[in-house]
């Protein structure tokens, strides 16, 4: 399929010649199959490079005046960026990449869609300021996380969720129109998400984000934290093997492990009523080997000592960040304190070293993609939340489901590949299981949606709310019961959106 | 031996790219703000995701399938890439893919297949058929820059592979690398006449048998004379000697670029150097002397499940490559403070000349070192120094066209100038 002439010569006079392109060798980049499944994204039929709001609201509206679908991306790290439809647009907004503001005073910085994390953290670190960098690598778009996707990070402990740092935002609806939210509606400015004006935020985020289905994004402020480390990342050594350290008086790691589930989410719980600690979680085993490691080679390695197993299994990673020797000292003592009263113990001092030695696992996480280093064939069954004893019980009921598929040999075996992450200390947890498959096998593509099946069958028959967003109606006319009836909100907004069109 | 395997042979590196962008994006430890934070120069200019590892891993994939046809910008946009392996590098930093392999690979089949090169790379090739330069001047005149005063020795086991740049555009790096190896009583021979192009233009230009004729060449030269240690003031030429020439076959002589020669002569205390004024200057990585210049291992084993490789494969990750001595050695230098800029090391930024990409597409070529220089400068250095004359070209044209007050030094004329 491709754009007629016309079509492309009315896209081509808002972005200009250099910045549209139809032809097959540049769509070959933006049409590869993701590792992890075997369906093949249609090609888009043209790509462009647009580089305001105003060029997107046209280019917008010409989509809508030819019956072309849309796609706005900036990394296309996910599915969703990929047509799965004919006639698609992709708008890569790669161009559109200032830090517009940042405002130390009021604590907020405002950017458009293409900053990196790696930019705007390394950026804010020198103002002293710092905002919870969600788990998708330097090159991750910082807007793309909190206002279209997910958002769960390691310190969400001592922060929150990306969704809680939203302020304004400015927004290209599917209609071509552009509208402004919260404070900066009334032109008062980009530092308040809800008002004056109308605010919006849940529609436009909510838990996970439509993932761009509602039009584009254009700018967004975000609430800054402060940064208690150094202007710049110390780090030392070079690829792969870097090291940061922060200082060792203000910033802290420990990992403890537990003989039960039960003890480690006491813990959990007891932290957070103590307030303390910057990131508490109990992290994924094969997840945490695969980034302590440098190959496939090494981490078999290390995998099949039983190591990050043993150790592993029920861990308890905390993160202190405080603002002096005297507030560490207290926060130390209190954490032990926790643990000793909940029957943890210190894991061996070499996996301890690993996270005293590259602090980046609470700063960009670098590293993450090397969970994909076994073939790239990965995918969470979990990615929800609620209360921290909720989650827990959503972890106990993992084997339910996931030993069938270890007992076949379908999976890697990593029953404990799951992370729980303490948010807002304590008020909330997160989930996240993730498993990863071989993907020269025959019939590896139906992998996958087995055991998120199996995985929702649990879900539905202990009533727990911990799955992955729904993406199909279907699926989430299933679930939705479970979630007060969210199927029914979901479609009304779904209605509201594509009324018309 | 091949020199370049099959395109085919990296299907893995093809299928299981995730689009997760680190081959565009300088590795989170060092980024250092939001200056300075690419890596890909065909990304950075071009913004298209072809234009990037990554693109270049999915054109190759439907190439393979036969999913894309060929036409000439597809093409160009193959030989638009430098093949400085910042986004290989990357890449190895959390993933076991071989992009730069995938690349040179690519272009060797574009030729196999009767597409590729670009003109100016196919004249480079006649040029070395002609005249054994990539420049096409007179063979004969290829040690011309040996100047009265230099005597190199006829009984030795040590070589000065002078490399087609040095010896017809920048005689002076040849003149000023022979007179540290004097001064440093450092006994070295030439190949005279029996010096050909060591060939890595034509390699990394997918001009694989034209590449082969020439290295054989050297080498067999080399063995003749019985030389055991090879020195080179070009990083094409290191880049080739040790990623190019051991696919031929085992390699036996050890290659040193002139900065590490010049940082054991001051550690044996046998070079003086002295303030001839002090300068601030910044360094820039070369990428066939930095993160490219690990030497090759050869692996022909199988990818099993969950990706382990057997036998197990050792990885080239950039973080052997000649970093220390050239810092080492400006240090040493009275008078010189060296400043970093953000993209260095096994992150640097490439100079725009690579990969023939100075020769096909000299505006892209420009605009590239123009963002390398406009980073320089950033570092308030005077100078920027570095030790590769394909890095010196580029960046001579681009601050002269720049009208910049910066100035640029190859290594060898600070140290020769330093010996008074």
């Amino acid at each position: 399929m491709s754009l007629p002439r016309q079509v492309y010569a009315e896209l081509e006079r808002i972005v200009g010649p250099e910045y549209i392109s139809d032809r097959e060798y540049i769509l070959a980049g933006l049409r590869h199959p993701m590792p992890s499944t075997p369906v093949k994204p249609q090609s888009p039929v043209a790509v462009l490079l647009p580089a305001t709001a105003e060029e997107i609201q046209q280019i917008v509206k010409v989509c809508n005046q030819h019956g072309l679908k849309f796609i706005a991306t900036v990394s296309s790290l996910i599915g969703f960026a990929y047509p799965n439809a004919p006639n698609t647009v992709i708008l890569h907004l790669k161009r559109m990449n200032r830090i517009v503001e940042i405002n130390k005073t009021d604590r907020y910085a405002v950017i458009e869609p293409g900053v990196r994390h790696g930019q705007l953290k390394t950026e804010l670190m020198k103002a002293g300021l710092s905002y919870p960098v969600a788990a998708v690598g330097p090159g991750g778009s910082v807007l793309v996380n909190f206002a279209c996707s997910s958002g769960d990070n390691h310190n969400q402990h001592g922060a929150s969720r990306t969704n809680r740092y939203i302020l304004g935002v400015e927004w290209v609806l599917p209609t071509g129109e552009l509208i402004r939210l919260g404070s900066l509606a009334n032109e008062a400015g980009w530092f308040c998400a809800d008002g004056p004006g109308p605010s919006l935020r849940g529609l436009i985020k909510g838990y996970a984000g439509p993932f761009g289905g509602f039009g584009v994004i254009t700018r967004i402020a975000i609430g800054l934290d402060e940064w208690r480390g150094p202007a710049v990342m110390p780090t030392e050594g070079r690829s792969p093997d870097y090291k940061i350290r922060l200082p060792n008086d203000r910033h802290k790691v420990f990992i403890f492990k537990f003989p039960t589930l039960d003890q480690l989410r006491d813990a959990m719980t007891e932290i957070g009523k103590a307030e303390i600690g910057q990131a508490v979680l109990k992290y994924f085993n094969a997840t945490a080997a695969l980034l302590a490691t440098q190959s496939a080679n090494d981490f078999w390695e290390l995998w099949e000592s039983g190591l990050f197993q043993r150790e592993l299994s029920m861990p308890l990673y905390v993160y202190l960040a405080t603002n002096s020797p005297e507030e560490m000292a207290y926060e130390e003592a209190v954490l032990r304190d926790i643990v000793a009263e909940t029957g943890g113990t210190e894991v061996d001092p070499d996996i301890r070293a690993i996270y005293e030695n590259n602090m980046d696992f609470f700063i960009l996480v670098g590293f993450l993609q090397r969970v994909l280093r076994l073939g790239g064939a990965w995918a969470p069954a979990k990615l929800s939340a609620d209360s921290v004893r909720h989650m827990f019980e959503v972890g106990k009921a993992i084997p339910e489901f996931l030993n069938e598929f270890t007992a076949k040999g379908l999976i890697l075996d990593a029953p404990e590949n799951f992370q729980i992450i303490s948010m807002e200390y304590g008020h909330l947890a997160h989930i996240e299981l993730l498993f990863l498959w071989e993907r020269n096998v025959p019939g590896w593509g139906e992998i996958p949606m087995q055991v998120m099946a199996r995985s929702h069958e649990t879900e539905i028959r202990h009533g727990h709310h911990a799955t992955m967003p729904p993406r199909s109606m279907p699926l989430l006319a299933a679930l939705g019961p479970l979630y007060s009836n969210c199927h029914i909100w979901s479609e009304k907004i779904r209605e509201a959106f594509e009324a018309g069109r | 031996m091949l020199l370049v395997l099959p395109l085919k042979d990296f299907r893995q590196t093809m299928e299981s790219c995730n689009h997760c962008g680190q081959c565009k994006w300088v590795l989170g430890p060092k980024m250092r703000g939001y200056d300075y934070a690419e890596i890909c120069p065909i990304h950075q200019r071009f913004g298209f995701d072809a234009y990037s590892g990554q693109g270049l891993l999915n054109i190759a994939e439907e190439l393979l399938d036969g999913k894309l046809e060929y036409e000439n910008g597809l093409i160009e946009l193959i030989y638009s890439c430098t093949t400085c392996g910042a986004c290989d590098i990357n890449c190895k930093s959390i993933r076991d893919m071989e992009v730069l392999e995938t690349i040179l690979a690519l272009r060797a089949r574009v030729v196999a297949d009767g597409w590729g090169p670009m003109p100016a790379h196919q004249q480079a090739a006649r040029s070395v058929e002609a005249h054994h330069n990539i420049y096409g001047r007179e063979h004969e005149r290829r040690f011309d820059w040996l100047a009265l005063d230099i005597e190199p020795s006829t009984n030795c086991t040590v070589a000065y592979f002078t490399g087609c740049a040095a010896a017809y555009r920048y005689p002076q790096i040849a003149q000023n690398t022979t007179k540290i190896l004097n001064a440093g009583g450092m006994e070295f021979t030439v190949l005279h006449a029996e010096e050909y192009c060591c060939g890595g233009p034509l390699w990394r230009t997918g001009q694989v048998e034209e590449a082969r004729k020439v290295a054989e060449h050297n080498l067999a030269a080399l063995e003749k004379q019985g030389i055991d240690t090879v020195i080179t003031s070009c990083a094409e030429c290191f880049g080739a000697f040790r990623d190019f020439y051991p696919r031929l076959g085992p390699v036996n002589f050890r290659v040193m670029h002139i900065t590490e020669v010049v940082q054991q002569l001051i550690a044996q205390q046998r070079l003086k150097l002295r303030n001839q004024g002090n300068m601030k200057v910044t360094y820039h990585d070369p990428c066939l002397l930095g993160r490219l210049s690990e030497p090759y291992v050869p692996w022909n084993g199988e990818i099993k499940a969950f990706g382990r490789h057997e036998p197990p494969k050792q990885w080239r990750r950039g973080a052997q490559g000649v970093y220390d001595a050239p810092r080492e050695v400006l240090k040493a230098i009275p008078g010189l403070e060296v400043v970093e800029m953000v993209r260095n090391e096994e992150n640097s930024y490439c100079c725009g000349a690579g990969g023939g990409v100075a020769e096909a597409f000299p505006d892209f070529s420009q605009w590239t070192a123009n963002e390398r220089c406009r980073e320089a400068e950033s570092t308030a250095a005077t100078a920027m120094v570095s030790c590769c004359p394909f890095c010196q070209s580029a960046f001579e044209k681009a601050l002269g066209a720049a009208n910049s007050g910066m100035k640029y030094f190859d290594i060898t004329q600070l140290v020769a100038d330093a010996l008074g």
